[in-house]
């Protein structure tokens, strides 16, 4: 219990206040006992020597009348029964001193009596008094008495400092009793509070030690304490329901990755030997086709000839179909060579090679300078070359083309654009622009085998970018993408503009 | 304002002092005679006179003085508005055959010492206070007899007359004479 007790607990609050309040009330009394006393002392003091002196006065009246200072001087002499007088002196009418009285030498007596009064000199009361008779003055009673009223207020304080102490002492062990009343109840429900803190345990109670507010308040604290109990309770359990379901859906996913995984690896590698395998018949039937064209052209009728043509066109189409189809499954293997590269530099030369194809084109072209970023030169060059090339397709039939590869910051991230005002597409479509085969525009209009952008998403995927397309028929399209895994979670928002997941 | 009064009265008391010794030096006789006239003045402070000494309860203090004319006249200048026993004090020049009825207090001076049997016999029978300043006065039936002492007045008491005259003398009184004679 006393452990707990740091020195600043309800019982020590409780006792300091009892014991402040116990100290101002006796200070207060004390101080009022001694003012009561000594202002009574001084004045009996003062009234006992105005007696004494009028005793005087008419005792030597007829001396003073008569002018016989030597029974003046019998009558001061009495005042040596009175101790506590130290010197007395008569004036005469005229001011001078008639008779004298001093105990030990007594000390000096004023050369002119004063006016009628009494004050405190150090520890002498000095005291003038008039003597009268028959309405006229005869002289004046000089008298000067010892007053112990400083001893007296000693005595008094040392009375007061045991007085003070006992009463401290009682209030002191009345007040430790009395206490508990308030504090042991407290104390059980701090120590039950602190338990309940430690370990956690709501199943404690505090015990109601009474009817007061202290009681109250430890049934409200039971009562919540039973609150917290259910609750916790119902966390617990529905915390371990969340466990067991986000465990078996943790299993399941992991179950399901591992046949995605696989079943894709399996896709890819199919996907790739086929590809492969088709080359080469495909290969025959491209030659053989011309070599029949070429070997015989006497024995195939104009009509074969143009049969042979269309199964040449068909043959090398689909060889670009195959070639595609391996170049999007090459970005999706090897391993991902992260370097400095000059963004800027290779969008100028795919535009060379482009320019080298169709030198007839007027395209008006402008790309940024000193765009660079962490990346795979050659997956990043292959992106290049699909998003220019297919700004440069798109654009074919726009009367100003122009094409603008360029960057922006979004936050602290490059986010690189091409953006060409050709044909452009209709958003509404967006979310199929980077699904394999998805073409939103017929071959005839613009040729295309409609992988190109799934390699894009591929590649920037691959780098943990994203990418994303703003258009708007003939009117011209942007394509966004980074080449850096976003930290603000961007990604999430990236299926309403046009990339499904 | 205590400051005040103290000072006045210092200012009085230093008159006094300056004045005291001036009186004392220049003229002793002066002196004496203003002394002795205040001892008469103030002897009726100390001193009850049964009722029949006074005629009428409004009757005047009368002081009778015979044979010392400065005393006389130090009285007049003394008592003037002065009360002794809530009475005017009176002063009386009297003569030695004069009659002493309605006088309570009756100085007879050195000048008339020889007539002063004859004064005091006729005295006698009064309820007076005789206050005399000659040698063996007492045994002739004064009452107070001035005496000079170490160049002091002070004064004799003989209570044989007194009781005579129905005159109670205050304690006080006698506690300040040189001697007081109890029985002739």
């Amino acid at each position: 219990m006393t452990r707990f007790l740091r020195p600043s607990s309800v019982r020590h609050k409780l006792l300091a206040m009892v014991l402040a309040t116990t100290l101002a009330a006796l200070v207060v009394a004390i101080v009022a006992m001694i003012g009561y006393d000594l202002h009574g002392y001084r004045e009996s003091l003062i009234s006992d020597m105005t007696t004494q002196a009028d005793l005087l006065g008419r005792t030597t009246v007829a001396a003073l009348t008569f002018d016989d200072p030597r029974v003046a001087q019998e009558n001061l002499d009495l005042l040596r029964y009175r101790p506590r007088i130290r010197a007395a002196a008569l004036y005469n009418a005229r001011g001078q001193i008639f008779a004298r009285f001093a105990v030990d030498g007594g000390g000096e007596f004023p050369r002119l009596p004063e006016a009628d009064g009494a004050r405190f000199v150090g520890d002498e009361l000095v005291l003038f008094k008039r003597v009268v008779s028959d309405r006229e003055i005869v002289g004046t009673v000089y008298l000067r008495a010892e007053h112990d009223f400083y001893s007296r207020l000693a005595g008094y304080l040392g009375i007061a400092a045991a007085v003070a102490a006992i009463a401290m002492l009682v209030a002191y062990l009345l007040s430790r009793r009395l206490q508990r009343m308030v504090t042991e109840p407290l104390q059980a429900m701090a120590e039950v509070a602190r338990e309940v803190t430690e370990k956690r345990r709501f199943s404690l109670r505090a015990p109601k030690l009474g009817q007061d507010e202290i009681g109250l308040l430890a049934d409200s604290f039971n009562s919540m304490l039973g609150e917290i109990e259910r609750t916790t309770r119902n966390l617990e359990s529905s915390n371990q329901e969340v466990f067991r379901l986000n465990a078996e859906l943790e299993s399941r996913v992991k179950e399901r990755t591992a046949q995605l995984e696989f079943s894709n690896a399996e896709l890819e590698a199919f996907c790739y030997s086929v590809s492969h395998d088709l080359r080469a018949p495909l290969r025959s039937i491209d030659g053989f086709s011309e070599a029949l064209l070429q070997d015989f052209p006497q024995h195939v009728p104009e009509e074969g000839r143009r049969y042979l043509s269309r199964i040449r066109a068909s043959t090398q189409r689909m060889a670009q179909l195959i070639e595609d189809l391996l170049n999007l499954s090459r970005v999706s293997r090897g391993a991902l060579e992260r370097r400095e590269v000059d963004l800027s530099e290779l969008a100028r030369q795919v535009l060379a090679e482009l320019r080298g194809r169709e030198p007839q084109r007027q395209v008006d072209v402008s790309v940024w300078d000193g765009m660079r970023a962490q990346a795979d030169p050659r997956l990043v060059r292959a992106a290049l070359e699909n998003l220019i090339g297919n700004a440069w397709k798109f654009s074919s039939k726009t009367d100003q083309p122009r094409i603008e590869i360029g960057a922006l910051a979004d936050g602290g991230r490059k986010v690189f654009y091409v953006r060409d005002n050709g044909a452009g597409f209709d958003m509404a479509y967006a979310n199929k622009l980077f699904g394999a085969f998805q073409r939103l525009h017929s071959a005839g209009e613009y040729a295309g085998t409609g992988i190109g952008l799934a390699t894009v998403q591929r590649i920037v995927q691959r780098h943990g970018g994203r990418i994303w397309a703003d258009a708007q028929p003939e009117k011209g399209a942007v394509f966004f993408f980074t080449l850096e895994g976003g930290s603000d979670g961007r990604e999430d928002d990236s299926a309403g503009r046009g990339q499904p997941g | 304002m205590v400051a005040l009064t103290l000072r006045l009265c210092a200012a009085a008391a230093a008159l006094l002092l300056a004045c005291g010794p001036v009186l004392a030096q220049v003229e002793p006789e002066r002196a004496e005679a203003q002394i002795k006239a205040a001892f008469l003045y103030k002897f009726g402070g100390f001193i009850e006179w049964p009722p029949r000494a006074f005629a009428r309860p409004d009757a005047s203090f009368t002081i009778g003085v015979i044979g010392a004319e400065a005393i006389a006249a130090e009285l007049e200048q003394l008592t003037a508005g002065r009360t002794v026993q809530d009475r005017p004090v009176v002063v009386r020049r009297l003569k030695p055959a004069d009659a002493l009825s309605g006088v309570q207090v009756l100085f007879v001076g050195r000048a008339e010492s020889a007539r002063l049997g004859e004064v005091l016999d006729a005295a006698r029978s009064e309820p007076l206070l005789i206050v005399t300043e000659s040698a063996d006065a007492l045994a002739k039936g004064s009452t107070i007899n001035f005496v000079q002492e170490a160049n002091r007045v002070r004064f004799d008491v003989a209570l044989a007359q007194a009781e005579r005259a129905s005159l109670r003398i205050s304690a006080r009184l006698l506690a300040v004479a040189r001697k007081v004679v109890t029985s002739s």
